[in-house]
């Protein structure tokens, strides 16, 4: 059989979109770039992330890449955000290189997320 | 059938029937030969063809000696189109046709407006129909072919052939129709109708793939140019030794489409409806094309909001067609649709559903369950006022 242009852990995520969704009292940040739009949540306490929620409009492997963040994060410090690379994500999920850009509205909705709770003033990434 | 997937995919290729691969199989073991051949074998593989000739000929009521063996529809219409347009070059350069053809007929056109032919692209009403008046008002003293498509592939649009031949013949320009998606599914009668030259394939109703026909009628100045050379069969005008087994299968498949194309017709159109019924109260919803009067099996919709590449993942196990190519580095929406007026997003999200003989009402139920509860999830996912 052809290839599956879907990788065995994209169908799996995307099946289970456990994360998707809102939260009461949540820091927000939200972009809409690339034909992609994606809202992420975080509930905090003390520079940890207790919950993160995601919303996102696009194509599987953006809505798969928001959950995976999201299932990545939590627990996490949530300083770890502003360090989060795109690239990491497409490896581990098989996303092809042509989704880049849309990736990497994720990883600038992250990083905002990250400055939003963080309050530092580090400039976005391009 | 494999139970793992429910196939909508009908518009896209249909399943051999049984009886034609049998038939094929037999023909592998008994008429081997060539048929140009003259010794017994090769006269066995001749009468098989001449069969087969009779069979689609008796759908079509058209005379078996007016058709053209191909390879398929993509074939037959470059055949008709690029041959008939430099047959008739000494008479004018300029040709018709519509952007909502398949692209098997566009690209053709494109080719020859590079050739230094001119092509007027007539556009559809907003259901994807061109107005007979339309074609006449763009006819011109140099014009000497129209080409105008059946049944649309993607929306299932059908175009009135009847008055849009009429249009050609009372101004002495030849008719093309792109039948893929007719032949063997709608009442067809070249006796009656105004055609010229009409393309179509075997994989389309229930035959194999890699067979197809061009019908060329039998009238003065209708003829066409061969794309090949070499070998004098089908009076030189595609040479070439014929598949006999494929043209069997393709004889057989046209005898048992004409004896039962209404019943066929009738179980498309309440397959159809009941698919519709289930649906249409999805808000933000439409049809593309002609939700009242055309083919019955496609059902081509779209909503605006929802993105396309997740809608088709949801959808899955059910194969069917979407308006966009958005997992293919080339992400490009339907050319149809745009053409229809749809925007960008519109087409992408488009969805083509298309139903044939073997599918049930079970699997229409299912189906436009799975198309409605996706939606709904994706509408959940996303931001509010998403797109």
């Amino acid at each position: 059989m052809s290839e599956d242009p879907y990788s065995a852990q994209i169908r799996e995520l995307f099946a289970d979109l456990s994360h998707a969704g809102d939260l009461d009292d949540a820091t927000c940040a939200e972009l809409e770039e690339q034909g992609v739009r994606i809202r992420l949540a975080a509930t905090h306490r003390e520079g940890c992330l207790q919950a993160l929620r995601f919303r996102a409009w696009g194509c599987p492997h953006v809505l798969v890449a928001c959950e995976a963040v999201c299932r990545e994060y939590e627990g996490r410090a949530a300083a770890d955000l502003e360090q989060f690379r795109a690239s990491e994500i497409m490896g581990i999920l098989s996303i092809p290189v042509e989704k880049t850009g849309r990736i990497l509205v994720i990883e600038d909705t992250v990083r905002l997320l990250g400055r939003s709770i963080c309050g530092s003033s580090v400039p976005p990434v391009s | 059938m494999k139970t793992d997937i429910i196939y909508l995919d009908y518009a896209a290729s249909t399943p051999v029937d049984e009886r034609v691969a049998d038939r094929m199989l037999e023909c592998r073991a008994s008429a081997y030969a060539n048929p140009s051949s003259n010794h017994l074998a090769g006269r066995r593989s001749r009468d098989t063809i001449e069969t087969a000739a009779a069979q689609l000929g008796a759908l079509l009521n058209a005379d078996p000696r007016t058709l053209i063996w191909t390879s398929g529809a993509t074939e037959s219409d470059n055949l008709a189109i690029a041959g008939a347009a430099r047959y008739r070059a000494p008479r004018g350069k300029h040709l018709i046709t519509m952007p909502t053809e398949h692209k098997a007929v566009t690209d053709v056109f494109r080719m020859l407006e590079k050739q230094d032919f001119e092509v007027t692209w007539l556009e559809p009403d907003e259901r994807g129909r061109l107005d007979p008046a339309v074609l006449e008002a763009a006819l011109r003293r140099d014009t000497q072919l129209a080409s105008i498509m059946f049944v649309n592939n993607e929306t299932g649009v059908i175009q009135d052939i009847e008055a849009l031949g009429n249009v050609c013949r009372a101004n002495d320009v030849l008719f093309h129709v792109d039948a893929a998606q007719a032949v063997g599914k709608v009442p067809i009668d070249l006796s009656v109708l105004p055609v010229d030259l009409m393309s179509l394939t075997g994989h389309k109703f229930y035959g194999p793939k890699g067979i197809g026909a061009l019908y060329i009628a039998d009238r003065p100045a209708c003829y066409v140019e061969p794309l090949f050379f070499g070998g004098g069969q089908q009076r030189r005008i595609r040479p070439g030794t014929l598949p006999s087994d494929l043209i069997a299968g393709l004889g057989l498949a046209s005898e048992i489409a004409a004896g039962r194309l209404h019943d066929d017709l009738a179980h498309l159109a309440t397959l159809r409806a009941s698919f519709w019924n289930r649906i249409r109260d999805i808000d933000g919803l439409f049809v593309n094309g002609d939700p009242d009067s055309g083919f019955p099996g496609i059902l081509n919709v779209s909503v605006s909001d929802i993105e396309g590449e997740s809608l088709l993942l949801s959808l899955e196990p059910l194969c069917v067609a979407t308006g966009s190519a958005c997992n293919s580095q080339a992400q490009e929406p339907s050319y149809v649709l745009r053409a229809l007026g749809r925007s960008d997003l519109e087409a992408q999200s488009s969805i083509r559903f298309s139903f044939g003989r073997h599918t049930t009402a079970e699997e229409v139920v299912f189906a436009a369950g799975r198309y409605a509860k996706s939606i709904e999830r994706l509408r959940e996912l996303a931001p509010g006022d998403a797109a």
